[in-house]
């Protein structure tokens, strides 16, 4: 074959590669793959009518050498293109979550007003939307809007969290100790349970503790907890246990939101606190110790104190088989009632629950939990609960549960005391679904 | 006068010296999720970089539960590294836990170690009716260790950006570390015969699948050493892998991937997808089953019990056990482990 001829045709060929490239943002990606593709299968062929001739051997080896690095070329234009300039890549990452409870009672069941009847009934407790996203280089949003199961009297729209995460103080461009401010709606840092939302607790109710102290519309079945409006700070702070990290949140929320003080007239603003020690070895076994404070004043003051430990062991390897966990959280409030003479009475109630998790298979875990609590509106009067659930999992995304509770309580007349109910719930997670913090235990 | 002069001028250049040298020796603080990353980010960085691996390198690298202690280590990092892919989603409860301003996504502090790797099996379509689909293709290339010559450039360029300073330092140990690897890869007599550009040229070659046939045309075949070499006895073999973390792997070193125990990702086989293996292996003559350390080996022994094919329980990053205390080991020992129970 003359050399004009194959010089002719690698001038050719390199040119149709360099030409016949489109812009990757337009057309079929397959489609320039495969012309690449196919000239290089044409430069092979003249190799073979060319073995042997090393110089042209040689221009053909230049030849392929661009031809690669042109297709190398569109692959990172194609990766870019797909990665970042989809047409929904700013959208707002969502998540919806579905829980579905029926609950089975040997006696009639009130809720926490006292004036609906929840036994033997199913409810779709609470449908979550989630979506959260960057909002710009200093702050991400997160909103939670729930629509909650008003104990069977239809439904109400909440707005469960909605706040903004700033992770960058504008002027000083840092943020030092590792700080992060959050601003708006959110679950208050009392504790471990608090921050998880009703469809990621281990149990199918809210500890009675929660329920009652926090805040609750129509008790522990349903969602309760505190969730306040306000300004949460948190930085990691010099640990006073070598390995072990320390961090601590300060708040400052709205007053007379939280159970224990409503009725009264608040002076604003009220104020939390949390410190948190943990350490973990290996990513094996992980040990959380917890102090808590909230405190308002006003015609009367209202403060509360807790300390909470959490202890989570998943083996490194096959984790997916076994785990377990291990936690209690306790609480002492100081607060006044109103008694039927318009005075003020104080109350210190106490209340606390303990629990064991374990995981005995992919699927399934079993665990336990105690109740024990004092009314807040007459310290003397205690109701105390007993647990018991199996959760199975298919995946992550889809749960089904079983639990025995059997409740006693002072503040109940005999009819309506020491009831054992049979709870089934089943829980639905579609969408983005973001990887679960360290305080929610499957 | 003259002698307080002279000793604040001499005091100021003690100052600029001790300042000076500490410019010199003070060190990137790299955090990474996988513990391959950290290995590549110290063969490129040298001295220059302090590097802490998050993931423990025996587990599952899908389902790392942030804890604080990773939260607080971060909080000082000057660079974050992560796979991506959708491999290591927990990096993004880490990096908002932090509180580090500069390691957020899209910052120079923030890097995705895959950038540019040549993905495989990118879906059309995504849904999680499929199980735990990986939406952003296979993220499992560390595997392949010519992406890991692309995962060191994006290192080594991302180390150049942050610290121009020791560019030229960087350049030198990313050359380095990737001739290491084609030494490996080919065998360090092949390299040599073909002089500077040996290693990309073979590389080419063995991307294009032609690397057997053109050794054979200049009569350098004998030539032929590493992994490439260890793995010609592989060349068609089928395999069956629990989940579908050798994808990269087996299309490198010549192996076929016959089918998973996974019937869906993420989710452990039913028994009626078991029994398909098995009939799969039987009819195959498959001899051997890939099952990571982090899965249980029910399934894998239950194929295995039905069929004589041997089960390979295999660790996936570098520092997991001793055998494979370096990158390198790494692919070896997965080589040696399928080459015997091939055998």
């Amino acid at each position: 074959m003359s050399r004009f001829y194959v010089s002719g045709m690698l001038t050719f060929l390199a040119v149709a590669a360099f030409a016949q490239a489109p812009d990757s943002t337009n057309g079929d990606v397959n489609e320039l793959r495969s012309e690449i593709r196919k000239l290089k299968e044409e430069v092979q062929s003249l190799r073979a009518d060319t073995l042997g001739v090393s110089s042209q051997e040689d221009e053909l080896d230049a030849v392929e050498e661009r031809l690669d690095k042109r297709l190398q070329e569109l692959e990172n234009k194609i990766d870019a293109v797909s990665r970042s300039t989809a047409p929904i890549a700013l959208n707002p990452k969502m998540t919806a979550f579905i829980n579905f409870a029926a609950r089975h009672d040997d006696k009639t069941v009130y809720d926490a007003t006292g004036n609906t009847v929840i036994s033997n009934k199913p409810f779709l407790r609470t449908v979550e939307m989630e979506l959260g996203s960057a909002v710009d280089p200093y702050a991400e949003a997160v909103t939670i809007i729930s629509l909650e199961d008003e104990a069977g009297q239809g439904y109400s729209i909440d707005a469960e969290e909605a706040y903004a995460l700033i992770k960058r103080l504008p002027i000083i461009e840092s943020a030092p100790l590792g700080l992060k401010l959050k601003l708006g709606r959110y679950r208050a840092p009392l504790g471990v349970d608090n921050v998880t939302h009703l469809h990621d607790l281990p149990w199918t109710t809210r500890p009675l503790v929660v329920s009652k102290f926090f805040g609750t519309e129509h008790g522990e079945f349903f969602e309760s907890g505190f969730n306040p409006v306000g300004l949460d700070a948190q930085i990691f702070l010099p640990s006073p246990v070598p390995g072990a990290t320390f961090e601590a949140n300060a708040d400052v929320v709205r007053g007379g939101d939280i159970a224990l003080s409503q009725g009264q007239l608040t002076h604003q603003p009220a104020y939390v606190g949390r410190l948190t020690l943990s350490e973990d070895w290996n990513n094996e076994h992980l040990l959380v110790l917890g102090a808590s404070a909230y405190t308002e004043t006003g015609s009367q003051n209202t403060h509360l104190f807790g300390g909470d430990l959490t202890y989570k062991w998943a083996p490194t390897e096959r984790r997916e088989s076994h785990s377990f966990v291990a936690g209690a959280e306790a609480y002492v409030a100081d607060r006044f009632i109103s008694d039927s003479l318009r005075a003020f009475v104080k109350e210190n109630p106490v209340g606390w629950f303990g629990y064991l998790q374990y995981q005995c298979s992919y699927w399934t875990y079993l665990g336990v939990r105690y109740d024990w609590v004092e009314e807040p509106t007459n310290d003397a009067q205690v109701t105390k609960a007993i647990s018991a659930y199996v959760s199975y999992y298919t995946t992550e995304f889809l749960r089904f549960r079983l639990g025995f509770e059997h409740k006693s309580s002072d503040a109940l007349v005999a009819s309506l005391n020491n009831t054992n109910s049979i709870i089934f719930e089943a829980n639905v997670v579609f969408g983005s679904h973001p990887v679960e913090p360290y305080w929610v235990n499957r | 006068m003259n002698t307080r002069l002279f000793l604040m001028i001499a005091l100021a250049l003690c100052i600029g010296v001790v300042q000076g040298s500490e410019a010199q020796t003070k060190k990137l603080n790299v955090v990474t999720t996988l513990n391959y990353l950290k290995y590549v980010t110290e063969a490129v960085g040298g001295d220059h970089v302090s590097v802490i691996a998050l993931a423990n390198p025996r587990q599952d690298p899908h389902y790392v539960t942030p804890t604080p202690r990773m939260n607080e280590v971060t909080t000082n990092a000057d660079l974050f590294i992560e796979n991506g892919l959708s491999l290591d989603l927990w990096a993004k409860n880490v990096v908002d836990a932090s509180g580090n301003p500069n390691i957020g996504p899209g910052s120079p502090g923030h890097l995705i170690a895959t950038i540019n790797v040549p993905v495989k099996e990118l879906p059309t379509e995504v849904s999680r009716a499929w199980g735990d689909i990986h939406p952003q293709g296979n993220p499992h290339i560390w595997l392949d260790p010519f992406n890991i010559k692309i995962v060191a450039e994006n290192i080594g360029a991302r180390l150049k950006e942050l610290d121009p300073a020791n560019g030229d330092y960087y350049d030198k140990h990313l050359d380095a570390f990737k001739h290491r690897l084609d030494e490996k890869m080919f065998g360090s007599e092949l390299l040599d015969l073909l002089g500077k550009k040996g290693g990309d040229i073979l590389t080419r070659k063995a991307k294009d699948g032609d690397l057997v046939s053109w050794l054979a045309s200049r009569h350098l075949d004998s030539k032929l050493g590493g992994w490439m070499k260890m793995a010609l006895p592989l060349q068609g073999k089928k395999i069956i892998s629990y989940h579908k973390t050798y994808v990269y792997f087996a299309d490198r070193f010549g192996l076929s991937i016959a089918g998973e125990l996974e019937e869906k990702p993420g989710i452990p086989p039913p028994p009626q997808h078991r029994d398909d293996v098995v009939a799969l292996v039987k009819r195959e003559g498959i001899k051997v089953i890939l099952n990571d350390n982090f899965y249980a080996t029910d399934a894998a022994d239950y194929v295995a019990s039905k069929t004589g094919a041997k089960v390979i329980v295999t660790y996936l990053d570098v520092w997991a056990n001793e055998d494979v205390s370096t990158y390198e080991n790494l692919i070896t020992y997965l080589l040696e482990k399928v080459l015997q129970a091939q055998s």
